[in-house]
C-alpha cells in the first residue's frame, strides 16, 4: 500500500505529477522542473519531504552514542549544530547517510532516507547496547517541509518563527513555537542554498504550507530536488552511495574522522583500500544519465555514471561517476558513452555550481 | 487538460504527428507529448540520407529527468532535419506543431492509412 504524507491533498490540489518513492506517493514536479530549480536558486521554494525518517535519541548518553554510531565528529562539535555523516557497518560499508542534530544535551534528532528507514532502524537499534539512551522512531509523528532559497529566512522572520536579529548559523538547529505548537527548525537542506528544514506536526505542516503558498513560495518536487543536489554535488543514497561501497569509495573521506577513539566501521576503514574514486564530469553535447559507461581516451571502460542530468543553471550535462580506482586516468581525459557516441567529458574538481548558503 | 490536436495531421499512439504532402512527410511530437515530458532540454536527430522503417527510432528527446525515443510514423529516407532544435530544444514545448523534427521521403504510401486521425488520436489521449 502506497503511503501518503500529511500534505498529499495539497499536492493533488496543485495538480502535481505524482509517483511512488520509498513507499510514498510523492510530488515529482508541479509546473516545471526548470522553474522550480530557479526558484530555489534565486528566491524561495518548498519541498514536502515528510517521507524522510526521524529517529529521536534521548538520554544522558545520546550525544556519546551518536558520536560512536557515525564516522564524522559529533560529540566535539558545538551545541545546537547539525552534522552530515554516512552510517557505516562494522565492515565499513554504508547503511545510509544522515543528518544528526544536537537539539539538546540529552536529545539528538537523526534524519534518515525514507527508503532505508527500516534497515537504519535495525542497525542503529542493534548498536545502542551499553549506552544510556532511548531510541524512538518518530517518523509517523512528524512532517518535514524544506524551505530553501535566499528568501527563506525572510519568510520565517515575517511569520515570526525566528526573529530578525537571531543568529542561526548554517548547519544548526533550534526548538521553536509556532501557533503554540512545538517545532524544530534546522538551517539545513539538500540544495546548496540557504534555507531551513522544519520538523513539525502534520497539522502545523498543513498550516505552514498554505502560509508559504500565500507568500508565493514555489512548491517544488523531487525532480527539481535531484537537480539541485547534483548541481552542488551532494550524494544520494542508491547512486553515489550504496550497501557495497564505503565512504572512502564515494568521495566522503572528509566525513571519516580516524582520530576519533572509536566509531562503527573504524577498524575496517583503517585497513580499507578504496576500489572506486568519484569523478565529477560535465558534457557540452548530450546529457549523461545514471548507468552510462565512462571511458578513457584509449576506449576502455573505466567506470559508470551514478547520477546524471542537465544543470538548469549552467545548461551543461553534469554527472558524478564511480571510476575504478586502478583505472583512473592520470591524464584526466574522460568520455561518456551516450547511445552511439563517446562524448568528451570535462573533469571538474569543484562542484558544478557553488550554492549561496551561508 | 485539453491539448491541441490539429485536424490536418496524422498521429501515432506514441505521440508523433505527421504532415503528409505527396510523398514528403514532416514529423514532430504532439502537444500531449511535450506536456507529458516537461521542459525539453535536448533533441538528438538522425543524419541525412538514413533509411528508416515505420516504427524505427529516429532520435531521442530528453527532458531534465527522462530520455524518450522518437519513432517514425512511416518508412522512408531522411531528407531534412530541423537543426534549430539542437540549439533551441525548448521550441518543442513552445510550439510542438511548428517545431518539426525531420522530413522524410516516404517509401510506402500505403502505410499512411494505418496512422490515427485527429479524432482517433484524441480518443487515444483521453484514454491515458
Amino acid at each position: 500500500m502506497t503511503k501518503k504524507t500529511s500534505l498529499h491533498d495539497k499536492h493533488i490540489q496543485l495538480s502535481a505529477k505524482m509517483a511512488p518513492f520509498a513507499d510514498y506517493d510523492m510530488p515529482i514536479q508541479y509546473v516545471s522542473v526548470k522553474d522550480e530549480v530557479l526558484a530555489v536558486r534565486n528566491s524561495c521554494g518548498m519541498f514536502d519531504v515528510s517521507h524522510m525518517g526521524e529517529f529521536f535519541v534521548e538520554g544522558k548518553d545520546a550525544i556519546k552514542f551518536v558520536d560512536y554510531l557515525i564516522p564524522n565528529n559529533f560529540e566535539s562539535v558545538e551545541d545546537l549544530k547539525a552534522v552530515y555523516s554516512p552510517l557505516c557497518r562494522d565492515n565499513g560499508t554504508m547503511v545510509d547517510d544522515l543528518l544528526a542534530y544536537k537539539v539538546r544535551k540529552d536529545l539528538v534528532l537523526i534524519c534518515v532516507n525514507a527508503s532505508n528507514m527500516e534497515k537504519d532502524w535495525a542497525w542503529i537499534s542493534s548498536k545502542v547496547g551499553k549506552f544510556n539512551c532511548k531510541l524512538t522512531n518518530r517518523s509517523e509523528d512528524y512532517s518535514l517541509i524544506a524551505l530553501q532559497g535566499p528568501k527563506a529566512e525572510d519568510h520565517l522572520i515575517d511569520l515570526k518563527i525566528i526573529s530578525k536579529n537571531e543568529d542561526i548559523p548554517y548547519y544548526s538547529v533550534r526548538e521553536k513555537k509556532f501557533n503554540g505548537a512545538e517545532i524544530i527548525i534546522a538551517r539545513t537542506g539538500y540544495t546548496g542554498e540557504d534555507g531551513f528544514e522544519i520538523f513539525c506536526s502534520h497539522k502545523t505542516a498543513n498550516t505552514l504550507w498554505d502560509l508559504f503558498l500565500e507568500r508565493k513560495v514555489i512548491p517544488c518536487g523531487l525532480a527539481s530536488r535531484d537537480v539541485l543536489r547534483l548541481e552542488v554535488c551532494y550524494p544520494l543514497y542508491g547512486h553515489e552511495l550504496n550497501d557495497e561501497l564505503t565512504p572512502l569509495d564515494s568521495g566522503l573521506q572528509w566525513t571519516v574522522k580516524m582520530n576519533k577513539p572509536d566509531f562503527c566501521g573504524k577498524a575496517a576503514l583503517e585497513k580499507y583500500k578504496p576500489k572506486f574514486r568519484l569523478a565529477k564530469l560535465t558534457t557540452e553535447k548530450g546529457i549523461p544519465r545514471a548507468g552510462y559507461d565512462v571511458i578513457s581516451d584509449n576506449g576502455k571502460k573505466i567506470g559508470t555514471v551514478v547520477s546524471g542530468t542537465m544543470s538548469v543553471v549552467t545548461g551543461k550535462g553534469i554527472a558524478t561517476c564511480l571510476i575504478e580506482k586502478e583505472l583512473f586516468p592520470e591524464n584526466k581525459k574522460f568520455f561518456i558513452q551516450i547511445r552511439a557516441n563517446a562524448v568528451e567529458a570535462n573533469y571538474q574538481t569543484q562542484p558544478f555550481i557553488i550554492g549561496g548558503h551561508k | 487538460m485539453a491539448h491541441k490536436i490539429p485536424g490536418n495531421l496524422k498521429y501515432t499512439i506514441d505521440h508523433e504527428w505527421a504532415l503528409i504532402e505527396g510523398n514528403t512527410v514532416t514529423i514532430g511530437i504532439t502537444d500531449f507529448a511535450q506536456s507529458a515530458l516537461g521542459d525539453i532540454v535536448f533533441v538528438e536527430l538522425p543524419e541525412l540520407g538514413r533509411k528508416i522503417d515505420k516504427g524505427d527510432s529516429f532520435g531521442v528527446v530528453e527532458s531534465i529527468k527522462s530520455v524518450s525515443d522518437l519513432y517514425s510514423p512511416l518508412s522512408g529516407e531522411i531528407i531534412e532535419v530541423n537543426q534549430n532544435l539542437e540549439s533551441s530544444p525548448e521550441l518543442c514545448n513552445k510550439d510542438p506543431y511548428g517545431s518539426w523534427m525531420i522530413k522524410i521521403k516516404a517509401s510506402n504510401s500505403a502505410e499512411a492509412s494505418e496512422l490515427l486521425s485527429a479524432q482517433k488520436y484524441e480518443t487515444h489521449c483521453s484514454s491515458l
